[in-house]
């Protein structure tokens, strides 16, 4: 090889990867829109996605997969956690996380920042990313399932989608608020109490650390329904 | 033996004590992070230093001293390359001085949480501004070298191309963007396009020098080389970034794309090892220090398989959606990182240290130990995340296990992954004593025969 062609390597190589690549980027800037709704990309989101930045939350957690993988993937966690939970979370995670075994530092995130930072991983959470993190896609399908028609949901799969955020069942979901066979096994409550627990928690039990659950008294009758019937020697007061 | 030709390559002496300093710093704050991994640390000590903190202060000073590595190996190369003093000595110890302030107060800013909570490019924007200036007087510095040289090569211009691509694509990460996605499509022009792009044309470069130094080969023939290996890095790499675009929410066409020319990546590589090869095989020079040609050698091995094979393993988009985000990617930036840019310093470390100090035969008894214990651990450290990684992608994305259940799982690894640590830094550590104590050897080689580049064309 001459010198010579050498040289028209590097020249033809670099010239047309950049051509391809900036012609690819160009159809990207017009495709956004379209994979991201920016319709939707409110102010609010945005001051979100500040909020995001301002307390380095990625440095911990991945979003799109990209951070820091010392804690959850953040992409789709509006819809693994929901509303309630997430702010539960980020304004109390020494309470949340009291006995994990990684912990998640008090910030001091302020409510509206929390208001902020929510609309923004609900907007994330919307971006058309070929269904990524596949361990997630779960908890869209149900959350869009729980919207759509949640009377067609089998028991087991709307409890754990609900609940799968906090509680585990049968080794799936996040071990935080304990697993729902040994809840259920330990409580006492009847039917109408635990579906007023999970609506208020503190009414039922002052101090107790689990955030109000955002579900309909329909779907709250289904969870409880499911959780009694979890009880050893079925002791279901109908 | 006169040792360095020109008085100005002597700035560089301060660039690598600097970028040392900052290696260790960046190696502790690294087994900090692995102890939060394979420990429970108490609530009070997590708010007041998150792992957050701790993680920007290990990337940046990494990116620190990869930097303060090539502009000082840029500085030492440079005049003998162009056959005349650097332009000014001046502009070179002005630029180190703001460069290490602003990297200093970014350090400590971060600990009073005073960050753009952007990975990897966490500096807030006055101290961006700075970071840009001492690259324009180095741009410039550089720059007036080559233009006021006599003798032209196209290695220098490699180089000057390499570090100005380097800096020309930190400005897209300075803006604020309102888009998620937009931000990390340019976040990768960033990161990607210099690790897979400047980073390796500045390296390219540097090594065909330092071969050419040290093999005495026709210096036709190390830019013959210079030129194919720089322009399948472009090729493959500058489309290659497409591989980061999976999951970003972006046209399907990237997987294509990305995927395909990604996978070439290695190619490139794979030449560098045997161009290297080659060169040892066929050198017109004796071995004087056989340790500087471990580094050498060592440095193209491992770059192929840190970058090239732990990159290639996981870049195809069906692997990748399930690798992506995982202990995997920490296993392959672990590998890359060292094996292609940690090493690359550490060789123009060795190459250039003894010789500013007028050595031209190092003692390196210490400096052997530092090579086998940092290359062995940190490879072992790559297997020991490899491992994790692989048990989180199963149990997480296959067995639909909970990411703290199977986090919970992986703690055995986090734990030998600490102990791998301390054995890498105990490495790092005889290295770094062993280079700043450098002495001349009981038994002084006979009278090299030198080809120097500038007559060498």
């Amino acid at each position: 090889m001459t010198g010579k062609t050498a040289r028209l390597i590097f020249w033809l190589g670099t010239l047309i990867s950049a051509a391809i690549f900036l012609w690819m980027t160009y159809d990207f800037h017009l495709q956004t829109p379209k994979y991201t709704h920016t319709d939707k990309l409110s102010e609010e989101v945005v001051a979100g996605k500040k909020v995001w930045h301002k307390y380095n939350c990625n440095d911990c957690h991945t979003i799109l997969g990209f951070g820091g993988y010392y804690a959850p993937d953040m992409t789709k966690a509006f819809y693994r956690l929901g509303e309630n939970n997430i702010a539960s979370i980020v304004q109390h995670p020494e309470v949340m996380y009291k006995n994990s075994f990684r912990k998640m530092p008090q910030l001091g995130i302020t409510e509206p920042e929390t208001r902020q930072l929510i609309a923004f991983l609900r907007w994330t959470a919307e971006i058309d990313n070929r269904k990524w993190p596949p361990q997630d896609e779960k908890f869209v399908e149900a959350y869009k399932l729980r919207e759509s028609q949640p009377q067609k949901l089998d028991k087991v799969h709307l409890v754990l989608q609900a609940c799968g955020g906090c509680h585990t069942f049968e080794h799936q979901g996040r071990n935080v608020g304990g697993d729902l066979t040994e809840i259920a096994n330990r409580i006492t409550y009847d039917r109408q109490t635990l579906i007023n627990y999970m609506i208020n928690p503190q009414s039922v039990r002052p101090g107790v650390t689990m955030p109000p659950q955002d579900v309909s008294l329909q779907t709250a009758g289904t969870i409880a329904d499911f959780l009694l019937s979890l009880k050893s020697h079925k002791e279901v007061s109908q | 033996m006169k040792t360095i030709e020109f008085e100005s390559q002597r700035v560089s002496l301060w660039y690598f004590r600097l970028a040392l300093v900052l290696f260790i710093l960046q190696v502790i704050m690294g087994l900090w992070l692995s102890i939060n991994y394979a420990f429970t640390l108490p609530q009070e000590l997590v708010n007041v230093f998150p792992f957050s903190t701790a993680r920007e202060i290990h990337t940046n000073t990494l990116v620190a001293w990869m930097l303060l590595g090539f502009m000082g190996g840029t500085y030492y190369i440079l005049p003998p390359e162009c056959d005349r003093e650097l332009y000014s000595t001046k502009i070179a110890y002005l630029q180190l001085i703001i460069f290490v302030a602003a990297a200093v107060t970014a350090v400590i800013g971060f600990l009073f949480g005073w960050t753009r909570g952007k990975p990897l490019l966490e500096i807030p924007f006055p101290l961006n501004a700075l970071i840009v200036v001492a690259a324009l007087l180095f741009i410039a510095n550089v720059a007036m070298t080559i233009m006021k040289a006599k003798v032209k090569t196209a290695l220098q211009w490699m180089l000057l191309g390499g570090v100005t691509f380097l800096a020309l694509m930190y400005l897209f990460g300075m803006p604020f963007y309102r888009n998620l996605n937009t931000d990390y499509y340019y976040w990768w022009w960033v990161i990607h396009l210099w690790v897979e792009g400047a980073w390796e044309i500045v390296t390219a470069s540097i090594m065909a020098y330092i071969i050419m130094r040290v093999t005495g080969v026709e210096r036709q023939v190390v830019e013959k080389w210079l030129y194919v290996e720089t322009g399948l890095f472009l090729f493959t790499g500058i489309v290659g970034t497409g591989h980061h675009y999976y999951w970003i929410g972006a046209p399907d066409y990237w997987l294509w794309w990305g995927g395909i020319f990604s996978a070439l990546e290695p190619l490139p590589i794979v030449l560098m090892v045997v161009d290297t090869w080659m060169h040892v095989r066929e050198r017109r020079n004796p071995i004087v220090n056989p340790l500087t040609w471990y580094y050498i050698v060592g440095l193209a091995i491992y770059h192929l398989v840190g970058a090239g094979l732990w990159g290639f393993m996981h870049t195809l988009p069906p692997v990748n959606r399930y690798t992506h985000g995982s202990q995997i990617t920490v296993s392959h930036g672990h590998l890359a990182f060292f094996g292609a840019y940690a090493l690359l310093n550490l060789t123009i470390f060795y190459f250039a240290m003894p010789r500013l100090k007028g050595i031209t035969k190092y003692h390196d008894t210490a400096g052997r130990w530092g090579f086998w214990i940092t290359t062995i651990a940190m490879f072992t450290l790559g297997l020991v995340f490899g491992i994790a990684g692989i048990l989180q992608t199963y149990l997480e994305r296959f067995l639909d296990i909970g990411y703290s259940t199977a986090q919970q799982t992986m703690m055995l690894w986090f734990r030998i992954a600490f102990g791998v640590g301390l054995i890498f830094l105990g490495g790092v550590l005889t290295t770094i004593w062993h280079l700043f104590t450098l002495k001349p050897s009981d038994k002084q080689p006979a009278e090299e025969v030198v080809v120097t580049p500038a007559a060498n064309i």
